[in-house]
């Protein structure tokens, strides 16, 4: 660039053109906020402001960025402005442009004019071939502002006009459903200002290679934005809709607390929706407790299992195994048992323990079936961090003439224990939400009325095996299958809740326990990177 | 192909050479002992016996009596055994998949995948003679590519901006709550689809069910998203910064490198992204199960997203895996099946393909 005029150094000073592209990008983000809001119905459609509905507002919205983008186009295609345009918009553009005007001409042919497959395909083909060609033949400033805001103009025209309104309906052959104006124009208006903020920033910053830049940045920024407002909403919903019912009847100090070795009761926190089971006669505020526990076993036993066998394997895999055709065997198997659905554990569950074990639906094949699930996690996540230990150590622990499983149990395992760690806790947090294997091998009665006795019912008989437990091989509750029974069983039992409120109850405290050990998990990753980089 | 085996049969004899000089006689007998326990315990308990206990205590009576004397061979062994476990379950489930799905392939054929008249009735019709996938084949299908069509690029989107574009503060923020995403348990993602989306498009757009595949697909959509945010972050950060510094060092813009230097040398790896993302989708159970109407049949035409069908291969097990029978439940391992050959192809695809991306990168370095 051999004129500093051209630079960016130089915008101090905006221009009419500049303001003009910064109206689009204010009016079109504007019109994709309020179009949400439309969809999420937080925001009546029937709401008027200065005597227009929302809905031809939008419509407004839309015609009045397409007028500010041919502006700026225009502008710069008569340098009134100074601007770095490139040659021709680009292939992509051209592409991005086609396909929409080919979507316009088959809808223009089929909603308004009722053609038939060959009118409406061909249609669509001469549309959208025409779109791309003046997207791409003329300079860059024209092509991707013009065609651009033709198809913004003529939407945001019809929704204006009224043509398209909340009372309006589009029924077509094909679709069973019938889609109401009043969710098709906050719907085309979300898509028509993610077009015209990607036009209005390349504008903004007198397209070419900045401006292209720009765009791509600001596309990008509003959908990752969006990512994070759906992850918001989500956990919003739970929290908003289950704290209600989480919180009925809990008081600071209405529990009593009998301390065990003085024996003086003492005013405690009550909570019953924790702390009461869900079934049973007496219960006046029913909980969550045998799901709990359930899940408690449950993640128990799968640990009991996994870690030691993940660990081991890890060991083998890194210390002892020579690189060959072996490790990579247990590498494919290790990412297949990985990726395999987890219905599919629960089906295996169903064909090969149950029958062996328990006959019916149990805590331990619930156990076995998630230990499964969370052992490919473990070994891959020991693995890597086995693997992350400096050879420095293996060496100097040698050269001291310690034997290799002594210089494994107390170097390698100790240092790579952090990183494994990690990988456990956020293993734990995946198996715990986990539901669809429990359906096929560990759900017990939807509303159970006591909690599993896992303790207490160990028993020695005579007879092989000489050790039992009831409570082991019988079925019990989990919260994601509280969750999943409370939504599928029919009406509540008693009159407190109605089965929604105490689903979302339950999937508020799953939510909780979830996100807490992820946070755990998180931040003991972040505590032991960071001692790492002090070190 | 004689000499392969020839190399490792040589390669094998030599190993066996080396661990009978390298090891103690009684760590020999150790090891011995201990297979053969294991063996007989699995033996035992394939068989469903009670006596299976009495291998378990052998077991454990041997390996604490070698770990005594032979600490590091007995570790050794067990690290072994654990390794040999890990890949015994994914066989066992295979050919316990394969054997339990034997009895409908037998009563069905190729019809089980194929068969698709009459259009309503080939779910347990003629007695429960006659069950055939086919429905749930195309249900499978169906969300998985409205949820891919979701996932896919607002994945990619999210990746370039974690890795490309996002300030260090804010990708701490953005990094651990992408994470986050993906351990929200599926069955509370289900629940919110059904008391929320589903009702939205009832009412809204009159559809003839309650539950239609859009709606599920869109949820799935957002479930697949974080593995493919994740792993195609992975791929891009793997970029060496000497390709990225020496194509901002002849001018181009960060969005032109990003586009034309990053973008295609992670490429390999962005799609063994979407390939897990894809196989996530496929494989994910509680949402579809509890938004969907369960009701067999096929759309007509494919892309009427709102018809009042709504069945998966993952649905129709979750669903009715629980009081199944006899060739019913057959059927339903059948299903199991495909699904699991799907995902396994599907996994298997993008680990080469991440193989390669990594092959290529260091042959660049």
């Amino acid at each position: 660039m051999s004129n500093v005029r051209d630079t960016a150094l130089h915008s101090d000073e905006s221009t009419t053109s500049e303001l003009a592209a910064d109206g689009v990008l204010t009016v079109s983000f504007t019109a994709f906020l309020v179009s949400w809001a439309l969809l999420f119905q937080w925001l009546d459609e029937t709401t008027t402001v200065a005597g227009l509905t929302v809905l031809r507002l939008l419509g407004v919205a839309l015609v009045v960025a397409a007028g500010g983008l041919v502006a700026t186009g225009v502008a710069s295609r008569l340098d009134v402005v100074d601007t770095t345009p490139s040659p021709t918009a680009g292939f992509s553009a051209g592409v991005v442009v086609g396909l929409l005007w080919s979507i316009f001409g088959a809808l223009l042919a089929t909603a308004l004019l009722g053609a038939g497959t060959v009118l409406w395909v061909s249609t669509a083909l001469v549309f959208g071939v025409v779109g791309s060609l003046t997207s791409v033949l003329p300079r860059e400033d024209i092509g991707s502002t013009v065609p651009v805001s033709l198809v913004l103009a003529v939407v945001g025209g019809a929704i204006a006009l009224g043509r398209i309104d909340g009372g309006w309906s589009w029924d077509p052959a094909w679709l069973s459903a019938v889609v109401p104006g009043s969710e098709l124009v906050p719907i085309l208006v979300v898509f028509g200002s993610l077009l015209a903020v990607w036009s209005g920033a390349k504008a903004r910053h007198g397209f070419g290679a900045q401006g292209r830049e720009a765009a791509a940045f600001a596309l990008i920024g509003t959908v990752v934005f969006g990512m994070l407002s759906v992850l918001a909403l989500l956990i919003g919903f739970i929290v908003v809709n289950g704290l209600e019912t989480m919180l009925t009847g809990a008081t600071l100090s209405g529990g009593r607390l009998t301390l065990p070795v003085i024996d003086v009761t003492i005013p405690w926190v009550s909570f019953p929706f924790l702390t009461n089971v869900t079934g049973g006669l007496y219960v006046d505020v029913p909980g969550v407790l045998p799901a709990t526990i359930g899940t408690l076993w449950l993640v128990f036993g799968a640990v009991i299992f996994a870690v030691p066998l993940g660990v081991g394997a890890a060991v083998f895999l890194t210390e002892y195994a020579e690189r060959g055709r072996f490790t990579q065997v247990v590498e494919v198997a290790t990412n297949g048992l990985w990726s395999t659905p987890s219905i599919v554990f629960g089906l295996f569950g169903l064909a090969f323990l149950v029958p062996r074990i328990s006959g019916g639906n149990s805590i331990i094949v619930g156990q076995l079936v998630l230990g499964f699930m969370l052992l490919p996690l473990v070994l891959i996540t020991s693995r890597e961090a086995i693997l992350a230990v400096p050879d420095e150590y293996r060496d100097a622990s040698a050269a001291l003439g310690v034997t290799k499983w002594q210089t494994i149990r107390s170097v390698v395992v100790p240092a790579a224990m952090p990183g494994t760690i990690t990988g456990v806790i956020l293993g734990v947090g995946r198996i715990a939400g986990e539901t669809a294997p429990l359906l096929l091998v560990f759900g017990g009665p939807p509303y159970p009325s006591q909690t599993p006795d896992v303790l207490g019912s160990f028993a020695l008989t005579a007879t092989p095996p000489f050790v039992t437990n009831e409570a082991l091989l019988a079925p019990a509750s989990a919260l994601p299958y509280q969750l999943y029974s409370t939504i599928t069983a029919g009406v509540f039992p008693k009159d407190i809740f109605t089965n929604q409120e105490f689903g979302w109850g339950t999937a508020l405290v799953l939510l909780l326990v979830v996100i807490g050990l992820y946070a755990i998990g998180v931040g003991s990753r972040l505590y032991f990177r960071r001692k790492l980089h002090h070190e | 192909m004689l000499q392969l085996l020839q190399e490792g049969h040589s390669g094998l004899s030599r190993r066996a050479r080396d661990y009978r000089s390298r090891t103690a006689d009684g760590a020999i007998a150790m090891h011995g002992l201990v297979a053969l326990w294991i063996g007989a315990a699995f033996a035992l308990f394939f068989s469903g016996s009670q006596w299976t206990v009495l291998p378990v205590v052998g077991f454990l009576g041997t390996t604490a009596y070698g770990w005594v004397r032979y600490q590091g061979e007995a570790a050794k062994g067990l690290t072994f055994l654990t390794t040999i476990v890990t890949v015994a379950i994914l066989a066992l489930i295979i050919s316990f998949l394969l054997w339990r799905s034997l009895p409908i392939v037998q009563q069905m054929g190729v019809a089980l995948l194929t068969k698709t008249q009459p259009a309503g009735n080939i779910w347990g019709a003629n007695d429960g003679t006659v069950w055939s996938l086919t429905p749930m084949m195309v249900g499978t299908a169906i969300t998985t590519v409205i949820a891919t069509t979701v996932a896919a690029p607002l994945g990619i989107a999210g990746a370039v901006f974690i890795s490309e574009l996002a300030p260090t503060r804010v990708r701490e923020l953005v990094k651990p709550g992408i994470e986050l995403m993906a351990g929200i348990p599926s069955i509370t993602y289900g629940f919110i689809g059904l008391t929320i989306v589903n009702q939205y498009f009832y009412s809204e757009f009159r559809t003839p069910t309650i539950g239609n595949y859009l709606a599920a697909g869109i949820m799935i959509g957002i479930m697949a998203l974080p593995t493919i945010v994740t792993v195609a972050e992975d791929a891009l950060s793997t970029v060496p910064e000497s390709m990225k510094s020496g194509s901002l060092a002849m001018g181009s813009t960060e969005w032109q490198t990003t586009k034309s230097v990053t973008i295609p040398a992670a490429l390999s790896g962005i799609s063994a992204g979407i390939l897990l993302g894809v196989g996530r989708a496929m494989g994910e159970t509680m949402a579809a199960t509890v938004m969907l109407s369960h009701t067999k049949g096929f759309p007509t035409p494919v892309f009427d997203v709102f018809a009042g069908y709504g069945e998966t291969l993952t649905t129709v097990i979750a669903f009715e895996g629980g009081n199944a029978s006899g060739l019913h439940l057959s059927a339903l391992f059948a299903g199991g099946v495909v699904l699991f050959f799907m995902v396994m192809v599907l996994s298997v695809t993008s680990q080469f393909v991440e193989w390669r991306m990594e092959k290529k990168l260091r042959g660049e370095r």
